[in-house]
């Protein structure tokens, strides 16, 4: 039998515990291999963290062996959680001496006329006036925690670090920036700012 | 690093302007992508059209860069199995 044919559910939790470690034996090198071809040419990563990213993602997988709808290949979702895990761990790691403290000052001076600098006005008057409705609305619209984490999310900070810096759950973080999002969206769509006027003034 | 450095580009604006015009008022979060982005990477990969569900998680990619980063990783993955 071909590992295209394993039926990776049944088998993971077979009764039988020679059928249940063979698959999760299978499982894991499958993962490994496919974390090792993703993550190859990265300097901080070695063999036994491909090692340690696989077993963590098999519990993942394990674990959430219920979620799996059948709507792709199984070794396909076990996969994307396998990646999931690598590459949170990688982030973590990059970010982990980031503190709140500094994220919500950078986010409070993000309502400082300084903290956007003089060429992203332009001389183009709808930019300008884009631009001047979006500082007025970060600062009058938003939570300190909400700039805060936009800032994080536009220097690229890991998610899960600006869930921990925030001291909140992941759905709760994802609203408030979702929130936020909806909320400058508003204030400029209230502003008479399309989004073609957007397009136009960022050539986006 | 110094005040100038922390300034916002034009860049980092655009991007804010950019994460506006792709905002809707329902939203997958970044659990539910990882739910249903092995489906959509199958979609893309079979040049197969994708239903709402499945728009949505593309939709989410857009904004999130960190699991767009995963997706593109998988794919790499995926493409190497063919």
């Amino acid at each position: 039998m071909t590992q295209n044919e394993i039926n990776w559910p049944a088998a993971l939790r077979a009764t039988d515990s020679g059928e249940q470690a063979a698959a999760v034996r299978a499982l894991r090198e499958q993962l490994q291999n496919g974390l090792r071809m993703a993550l190859n040419g990265r300097s901080d990563v070695s063999e036994a963290h491909l090692e340690d990213f696989a077993q963590e993602s098999l519990l993942r997988v394990m674990d959430r062996l219920d979620q799996f709808q059948g709507r792709s290949k199984f070794t396909t979702w076990a996969q994307a959680i396998a990646l999931n895990v690598a590459f949170t761990e990688l982030r973590r790691k990059r970010w982990q001496d980031v503190s709140l403290d500094a994220l919500m000052a950078d986010g409070e001076r993000m309502t400082e006329p300084t903290m956007i600098a003089d060429d992203v006005l332009g001389a183009d008057e709808d930019r300008a006036r884009l631009v001047a409705t979006l500082r007025h609305a970060i600062e009058n619209d938003l939570t300190p925690k909400q700039r805060a984490a936009i800032l994080g999310e536009l220097r690229e900070m890991p998610f899960d670090q600006i869930v921990e810096l925030l001291g909140t759950s992941r759905s709760a973080a994802y609203k408030m920036l979702h929130d936020a999002r909806r909320a400058l969206k508003q204030r400029l769509h209230e502003a008479g700012i399309t989004g073609a006027d957007i397009q136009n003034a960022f050539n986006l | 690093m110094k005040p100038e450095d922390q300034r916002l580009t034009s860049q980092q604006v655009g991007s804010i302007v950019k994460m506006l015009g792709l905002t809707r008022d329902r939203e997958f979060n970044c659990s539910e992508c990882l739910q249903h982005v092995s489906e959509f990477a199958e979609c893309q990969l079979a040049n197969k059209p994708v239903d709402e569900i499945i728009a949505s998680v593309e939709q989410h990619l857009a904004l999130c860069p960190e699991c767009r980063e995963e997706y593109e990783a998988l794919m790499k993955i995926l493409k190497a199995g063919q």
